[in-house]
Parts: C-alpha cells; sequence; structure tokens
C-alpha cells in the first residue's frame, strides 16, 4: 500500500505490538517514582529536579525526539506538568512524562535545553498557570502582557477582576533604536501587531541591521480568547464542539473539531460508524484545502507585494470549497458540523447534486493547479526570491517541534494521519508528500501538492459515499446525553490538521465538564521556527518565511 | 509633423503679437494650464477608475461599478472622500521637508510635459536639451521621495527612502544611457526632432520609430522605466507587505492624495517618454495626433498595471544586482553599439 510508513531501525521498548514501557522504565532506572496509565500511553512520575536528565535519556537512547505538548495543571495538592513525547517515525509510541512540583512553590526543572520547542510551551505554562521552570533561558509571559496579575488557570485566581493593559503599560512603542550597545548601527522595529504581513495580530520585534534581521522576536498573545478554559466550562456533549471551529480559521474548521471529537470519543470509547467516518474524511480534506488555498494565496500576498492576481484565483478556487462545505454543514466557516460519535447530518439532497458538484470542483482542479504552478513555481522571479531562503534543517525542524507542511518541507516524513491513522484514511489510496528544499518554496510546493493529494481522498469518499447502501447510512452513534467520563482519565490525542500535529488533552474529573483542556497547536510550535529561518534574512525573506510558516494567529494564540 | 509651439498658437488665435513678453508670460501660463489639466485628468481617469478596473480584470474581480456608467463617477466619489480626510500631522516629523515632499513629487513628472510633442499642435516648448531636461524632471522626484522618507520620522518610511535612492541610482543610469542611444540616432535631444526622425517608413508599411529599429533598448528602457516609476516587480520603495507603505507611510489626506497623483503622473510621463523616442510620437494614421499618443501613453500604463498583477517583486539586493551588474552593463554595450553602427552608417 502506499501509505505504508518504511521501517525505522529498533529502539528501547519497541516491540512488534506496541512499546514496552517496561523496558523504558527499566532505561530510567531509579528516575520513575511511579506509572500511571493515561489512555493514550503511559505516564512516568518523575522528580522535578531530574528532568533534564531524564528527558535528555529518552531523546538520545529511546529515540523520544519529538516533544509534541507541555501540558501544566494545577491540583488539589500539587502542580503538574506533562511532558508528551513521541516519535517522529512513529508517534503512536508515545509516553508521558509527569512532573509534579509542589503546592507552595511550584518549579520544576526546563526541559527547553533539551527540546528546544519546550521553550515556549514552558513559558505558556508559567504564564497560565504559575509553575516556574529552573534553567530556562527566557522566562517570560508569553500569552499575557508582562505586566498581568495572577495565572488564570491556577486555582486562587480571581477569575471576576477584570484586568485591562494598554500596550503602553508594557511596551514602549517608541523606545530607543538600538537593541545592543555594542552595535550601535542596528535599529530596532515593531513590525506588527498591526503590519500587512502578519497575518492577523502578531508582533515581531526585529533588530534590523541595515535591510537584513539582526535579531527577531514574535511575540504573541494578541488574539488571546482562553479557549482552553471555555472548553473546560462546556459539556463534552455540545458545548465544546463550536469552539473548534475558532481555533484554525482559515476554513479548516472540520479538523479542527475532528481533533476535540478524536480526543473525547477515545476518552469515554465511543465508535464512530464507519458511513460517518467517511464523511468525516472527506469534509476533514476540502477543509484542508481551503486551508492551504488561503495560505498559498497569502504567501502570494507577501511575495508578490500586492492583492495581485494569485490571491485574487486561490480564493476564487476556495470559494468553490466554500460552497461545497456549505452545502454540507450549512456554514461557510463555523461549521460546528461533527458530533460525538458522528455528523450532525447526511448529506444534503439531492445527494446525486452534491456529488456532481464535488466532482466538478475536483475535475477542475488540475487545471487551475497548473494555472497556480504556471503563475507561482514556474515564475523565475518568484524562484529567485523563495528557493534557498528561510532554511529551516530537518534536525531545527525536529527541535522546534514543527509539524504539518512545515515539517514536510524539510523532508520530515511525519503525517499522523498515515502515521496514527483515525478516521477512513488507511483504507484509502494516497501518498504523504515531502520535499527536501527546507526552504520557502518546497513549504509552498508541499501545500500545493498536498492540495492534489486531498483532492485523490476526497474523490476516494464520494465515491464511497454514492455507492453507500442505502440501509446503512449510519451517521451517528449511540451516545449518552450526557458525557460522563470516569474521574481522572487522561488522554492526549492528535490530529493531522492543516498545519500540522492538531492535538487535545484532556483530563477528566468524573463531571460532564473537562477538568484540563488543553491544546496543542500546530502552529504556535511552527511559529517558533521563525528566527532560525529569518536570522540573517532580508526583511522581504523574513516576511515570505513567515508566510510560509502559514500561521493562524487564531490557533497560536488560542 | 512639426508644429509652432502652443503658447505661440494661442497668441495667434488670440491676434496678439507673440514675441512681446507679456504675451508670451499669459499663453504660456494658458498652455501649461492646458496640458497640466489635461495630464491631470488622465491622472483622475487613471487613479481612482481605470487602475481598479484593469486590476480587477486581471484579478477576475468587477471592481467599480455601482456610481454612475461604469462606475466613472468613483471618481468624483473619492475626490471628495480623499480630500475630506483629516490630516494627520505626526509627532517629530520635519516640518518644511515634510509638507515640501508631496509637492515636489506631484510636481516635477508634472514639468516633464512641458516639452513632450503630444501632436495636434500640443507643446509647450522645445527647447534643445529636450530630452535631458525631461530625464531631469523626472528625477526630481527621487528627491521628494527621500525627503518623504527621511522627514517622515519613521522607520518604515525611512527604510522606504533609502530603498527608493538606492533603485532610481541604480536604474536612472541605464535609463538615460538606453535614451542616449535614441539621441545617438536621432542626433538630436530635441524632442521634435527625435519624433521627426521616426517619421519614415522602416521596411514595407512598418513606421522607423526606435522600438523597431532598435527593440534590444526599447526593452531595456520599459524595463527601467518599470523601475523608475516603482511598479512590479520593483515596487521596493513602497512594498506594502514589507515596510507598511515605504515613504508614504505617514502621509494622509491631501498629502497622500498629492503623492498617489504625482505617482500616476510619473507613469505617464514614463509613458510619454517612450512614447516619444520609442513609438514615434504622436504619429499614426487616421485619428488626430493626440489621440495617438494618448493611446500610447495608456498602452505603457496597462503594461506597468498587469506587471503589477502577475509578477512578483525582486528583494532589494537582488534588485540592485539585476540594475548595476545586469542593465547597467546591457545599456552601456547597446549604447556602444549603436554609436559603432552609427558611425559606420554615416
Amino acid at each position: 500500500m502506499s501509505i505504508e510508513k518504511p521501517s525505522s531501525p529498533t529502539e528501547i521498548g519497541v516491540t512488534d505490538d506496541g512499546l514496552d514501557y517496561d523496558a523504558l522504565a527499566e532505561l530510567l532506572g531509579g528516575h520513575v517514582l511511579d506509572r500511571e496509565s493515561h489512555v493514550n500511553a503511559e505516564g512516568f512520575v518523575i522528580r522535578p529536579d531530574e528532568v533534564q536528565e531524564v528527558l535528555s535519556t529518552l531523546k538520545t537512547e529511546a529515540g523520544f525526539d519529538h516533544c509534541a505538548c507541555v501540558t501544566a495543571q494545577e491540583y488539589d495538592d500539587r502542580y503538574e506538568s506533562i511532558y508528551h513525547l513521541r516519535k517522529y517515525d512513529d508517534p503512536t509510541q508515545e509516553l508521558s512524562i509527569v512532573v509534579p512540583s509542589p503546592k507552595d512553590d511550584p518549579h520544576n526543572q526546563s526541559a527547553a535545553r533539551v527540546y528546544d520547542t519546550a521553550d515556549w510551551h514552558e513559558r505558556e505554562a508559567y504564564d497560565l498557570v504559575g509553575i516556574d521552570y529552573d534553567d530556562h533561558p527566557d522566562l517570560r509571559r508569553i500569552l499575557l502582557p508582562d505586566t498581568w496579575q495572577g495565572h488564570p488557570l491556577s486555582q486562587d485566581y480571581d477569575q471576576s477582576q477584570p484586568q485591562i493593559v494598554t500596550l503602553r503599560e508594557n511596551a514602549n512603542p517608541l523606545q530607543e533604536d538600538r537593541r545592543s550597545e555594542d552595535d550601535p548601527d542596528t535599529m530596532f522595529v515593531n513590525i506588527g501587531p498591526h503590519h500587512p504581513a502578519t497575518h492577523g495580530v502578531l508582533h515581531v520585534k526585529t533588530v534590523l541591521d541595515g535591510e537584513q534581521v539582526a535579531d527577531i522576536d514574535p511575540d504573541i498573545g494578541y488574539l488571546h480568547r482562553c479557549e482552553e478554559q471555555m472548553c473546560e466550562h462546556g459539556t463534552y456533549r455540545h458545548q465544546i464542539m463550536p469552539y473548534p471551529d475558532r481555533w484554525d480559521y482559515s476554513g479548516a474548521g472540520i479538523i479542527n473539531e475532528w481533533a476535540y471529537a478524536r480526543a473525547a470519543e477515545d476518552l469515554v470509547g465511543i465508535d464512530v460508524p464507519e458511513y460517518a467516518q467517511v464523511i468525516r474524511t472527506m469534509s476533514a480534506e476540502l477543509c484542508r484545502i481551503t486551508g492551504h488555498m488561503l495560505a498559498l494565496g497569502t504567501f502570494a500576498l507577501d511575495v508578490f507585494g500586492d492583492f495581485t492576481a494569485v490571491f485574487q484565483y486561490a480564493f476564487r478556487d476556495r470559494e468553490v470549497v466554500q460552497s461545497i462545505l456549505e452545502d454540507l454543514t450549512g456554514q461557510r466557516l463555523m461549521f460546528n458540523y461533527l458530533r460525538l460519535g458522528g455528523v450532525a447530518w447526511d448529506l444534503p439532497e439531492p445527494r446525486e447534486e452534491f456529488f456532481e458538484k464535488t466532482r466538478d470542483f475536483l475535475d477542475d482542479l488540475p487545471y487551475k493547479l497548473e494555472e497556480y504552478h504556471d503563475l507561482i513555481t514556474g515564475n523565475e522571479i518568484f524562484q529567485m526570491r523563495c528557493v534557498d531562503t528561510g532554511i529551516l534543517t530537518p534536525e531545527q525542524a525536529k527541535a522546534h517541534g514543527a509539524t504539518g507542511p512545515v515539517a514536510r518541507a524539510s523532508g520530515v516524513d511525519y503525517d499522523l494521519r498515515r502515521d496514527d491513522p483515525y478516521g477512513y484514511y488507511d483504507e484509502l489510496d494516497w501518498n504523504v508528500v515531502t520535499e527536501s528544499g527546507c526552504d520557502n518554496f518546497s513549504r509552498v510546493l508541499v501545500r500545493m501538492r498536498e492540495v492534489e493529494e486531498s483532492a485523490r481522498i476526497i474523490e476516494q469518499c464520494v465515491d464511497l459515499l454514492e455507492q453507500w447502501p442505502e440501509d446503512d447510512r449510519e451517521i451517528q452513534a449511540n451516545v449518552p446525553r450526557t458525557l460522563r467520563p470516569d474521574p481522572d482519565k487522561e488522554i492526549y490525542r492528535a490530529v493531522e490538521g492543516a498545519k500540522g500535529e492538531l492535538g487535545i488533552y484532556i483530563r477528566s474529573d468524573g463531571t460532564d465538564k473537562p477538568a484540563r483542556f488543553k491544546i496543542r497547536s500546530p502552529c504556535f510550535s511552527n511559529l517558533q521556527t521563525l528566527p532560525e529561518l529569518a536570522q540573517g534574512e532580508y526583511i522581504p525573506d523574513m516576511v515570505a518565511s513567515l508566510g510560509s510558516l502559514d500561521i493562524i494567529l487564531g490557533e497560536v494564540d488560542r | 509633423m512639426q508644429s509652432a509651439p502652443l503658447p505661440e498658437t494661442l497668441a495667434g488665435l488670440a491676434g496678439l503679437d507673440p514675441n512681446s513678453v507679456p504675451v508670451m508670460i499669459l499663453t504660456s501660463l494658458i498652455g501649461a494650464a492646458l496640458i497640466g489639466t489635461l495630464m491631470m485628468t488622465n491622472t483622475a481617469l487613471a487613479g481612482p477608475w481605470a487602475k481598479r478596473k484593469i486590476t480587477a480584470a486581471f484579478t477576475d474581480r468587477i471592481a467599480v461599478d455601482r456610481i454612475g456608467p461604469f462606475g466613472l463617477l468613483i471618481i468624483a466619489a473619492d475626490s471628495v472622500r480623499l480630500l475630506s480626510k483629516e490630516l494627520i500631522v505626526p509627532d517629530g516629523v520635519d516640518r518644511p521637508a515634510w509638507d515640501l515632499a508631496p509637492l515636489l513629487i506631484a510636481s516635477s513628472a508634472l514639468l516633464g510635459f512641458a516639452v513632450i510633442p503630444m501632436g495636434s499642435g500640443l507643446h509647450l516648448a522645445d527647447p534643445e536639451v529636450g530630452l535631458a531636461y525631461v530625464f531631469a524632471t523626472a528625477s526630481m522626484a527621487s528627491v521628494g521621495l527621500v525627503m518623504a522618507g527621511y522627514a517622515s520620522n519613521n522607520k518604515y518610511s525611512f527604510l522606504g527612502g533609502l530603498r527608493a535612492v538606492a533603485q532610481n541610482v541604480a536604474y536612472e543610469i541605464p535609463l538615460i544611457l538606453t535614451g542616449a542611444s535614441v539621441v545617438i540616432f536621432a542626433g538630436s535631444l530635441q524632442m521634435s526632432e527625435i519624433v521627426a526622425a521616426q517619421s519614415q517608413t522602416l521596411v514595407g508599411p512598418l513606421p522607423s520609430w526606435y522600438a523597431f529599429v532598435n527593440p534590444f533598448a526599447f526593452v531595456l528602457f520599459m524595463i527601467a522605466n518599470l523601475a523608475e516609476v516603482g511598479r512590479n516587480p520593483f515596487d521596493i520603495p513602497e512594498a506594502p507587505t514589507e515596510i507598511v507603505a515605504g515613504y508614504q507611510t505617514e502621509y494622509s489626506s491631501v498629502y497622500f492624495v498629492l503623492i498617489y497623483l504625482g505617482e500616476f503622473i510619473h507613469i505617464f510621463l514614463g509613458g510619454a517618454i517612450i512614447a516619444t523616442i520609442f513609438l514615434g510620437g504622436p504619429a499614426g494614421p487616421v485619428l488626430p495626433g493626440i489621440v495617438w499618443f494618448m493611446i500610447k501613453i495608456w498602452g505603457v500604463f496597462l503594461f506597468t498595471q498587469w506587471a503589477r498583477s502577475a509578477v512578483p517583486r525582486v528583494r532589494i539586493d537582488q534588485l540592485i544586482e539585476i540594475g548595476w551588474k545586469g542593465m547597467l552593463v546591457l545599456s552601456l554595450a547597446n549604447l556602444l553599439l549603436t554609436a559603432v553602427i552609427v558611425g559606420v552608417i554615416a
């Protein structure tokens, strides 16, 4: 089958039927204080001052090269940080490292020296939950302003007290021109939060040396909407599902919904009917196309410099997909179409019309892509601008936890649809797209080729749906009206979003609402690579690199 | 082909003595006002309306069509909108320079039209150094750009101003060298002479326009002109996605209109130079000269809009590289070759 992955060399604990956690515990020896059983993997409890030692052993000797997420939370008697480790070669091999820290003075060792990606994740944990990470290179708030009082997700935080922080209070927009005293020729410039190239409200603190970028520090959080906390206040069954549409609002809403659906369904053990899985797969791939079209259009906007032909063409074609999605879900952007255990409703009647519309789109797509290749990738000036700029080596990509097209353009062969199958993907014939250029050009090319693959998947789904026997069209499993998962069940589950690994961590406490709901946003991790891409490049290349990362600030800031 | 300059024609029409100084001043002013109004009308048509329609055609849209026939009254609506906006003067701007820059940008390009023979007697003056004068006035806009960029007290403006200088220095030399190759052909800097030199036929019905005589120089000039007027792929001084709007970031209301106006007149002046030295000026069958002339400069305008819609922007270092290592060498080669060929033939 085409979606088989080349096998990797055996590492400690790897057996034919999953991970042998006893072997891993043996590797760590006395460091493991206790073992917890999470739904997705085992959790090893370790001492807060041995984090670096344990993680670097696991990284170098057991092959856990992907720190997907860091979840922090407060219990009644302790704080806890969970490092969700997986492998780029096989993400089904997972391990959670659970680090408790004392209630009165929560601090533990930072993992940022082992995994670069932990830098931002730990800053977020510090910001929202209030755990201090020792030996962290740069422990500042990340989503909230520096002057914020308290940590919103900690138990003693006063939610009723509004805090209004103006920019003037925590940053001086007119501060002096130079960042460092030893280099008087540099100029500090705020790119964003209101700037044509930031695709939303991103603030990039940039130090320029002439036209070249000497230092760069993305400042996020302008679009922080407390999505995690809002989800913690909603019931599993119905109230959480509308929120995911608002994370990655590039049109990829159904994939986000699927991330939540997958985590929650696995948490309470719901089996989704196959027919619904096919519909989910089809609609998710339609969403991926809208997301990639937007990425392509806005990247062209960054490189071409204006709302030019490519941008409009991409939007014209995206419009067709959106209209198909509107027929299916009734919405153009905020779909709210998935339900736990299935989808909201069956395909629109008359079905033939829907199939025809979808097929028309798929038939036109190759010509449109050819047009894009003529206009964009075939253009010599475009190549001059994008080839060999914004280099992200595979090592850097892995260290920063990059996933999705960003990682695949650096040759990291990682796609959860194939590697950690869900939905109907493993039954279909399609390929994972990778490029080895590591540059801006490759990232664009990967997205364009992924659109082709998505079209292949949709085509097969449409065929399947058309031939599906009429008496077997079950769109919804039998799910209780109120879901109350057993207390203290923990799960981390991810799907392949349009931007990469979109993961959800849920901890249940026996009620109908999650006790902790953590979103692992692919854009958040991908944006961390920006300094690697942009340092030393010219401003235009920095802008192009930012565009090629395809970040959606709604998902970065949540 | 050659007709009397416009002021003299005007004086003749009014029955005054064209050689008396007061009459000369008066008729020159009237003539200048006529030409200026003509070009401003073109710009008014181009800026709020034609540009939108053309870009829309390139990008599968419809653009303005609500007000008036074909949306033409948007011109009036936009004028009211733009002029009624608040003029924001940021703290710390360098006042006289900041105020002068838009005026300089808008007026310098307009000056160039004084020596352009537009056909049908619309020719204000015909000095012997015509072409040199046009290049000189066109270059003055660069000073305006630097003033705007430097006086705005804004880092994006500053970067834009610096980019504008770098770009104009890199591209004006090839532009003028290529223009000089035409001067070698025509044997004169005088605009009317250059036009007259193109009035023969080359082969069959093909006129001996310099675009046909030396297509290489024509292509070079068109490219250098794109850089000169700052349109894709050379819109680097503005580069909206990189440095916001470059030197014009801090300008609003009337000043913004003036800068925009200046840019459009500049494109038209570029078109007028190309039409005059490469496309036979106002020459053309059946229709009156002025119509042919307008068709030609609108053709150049269309070309810039096409480039803007379809071509990516180059990077600043690539731009400089193309300018100094490519265009300059090619234009020098073109000049030398032309000189040798003309020398051998003559």
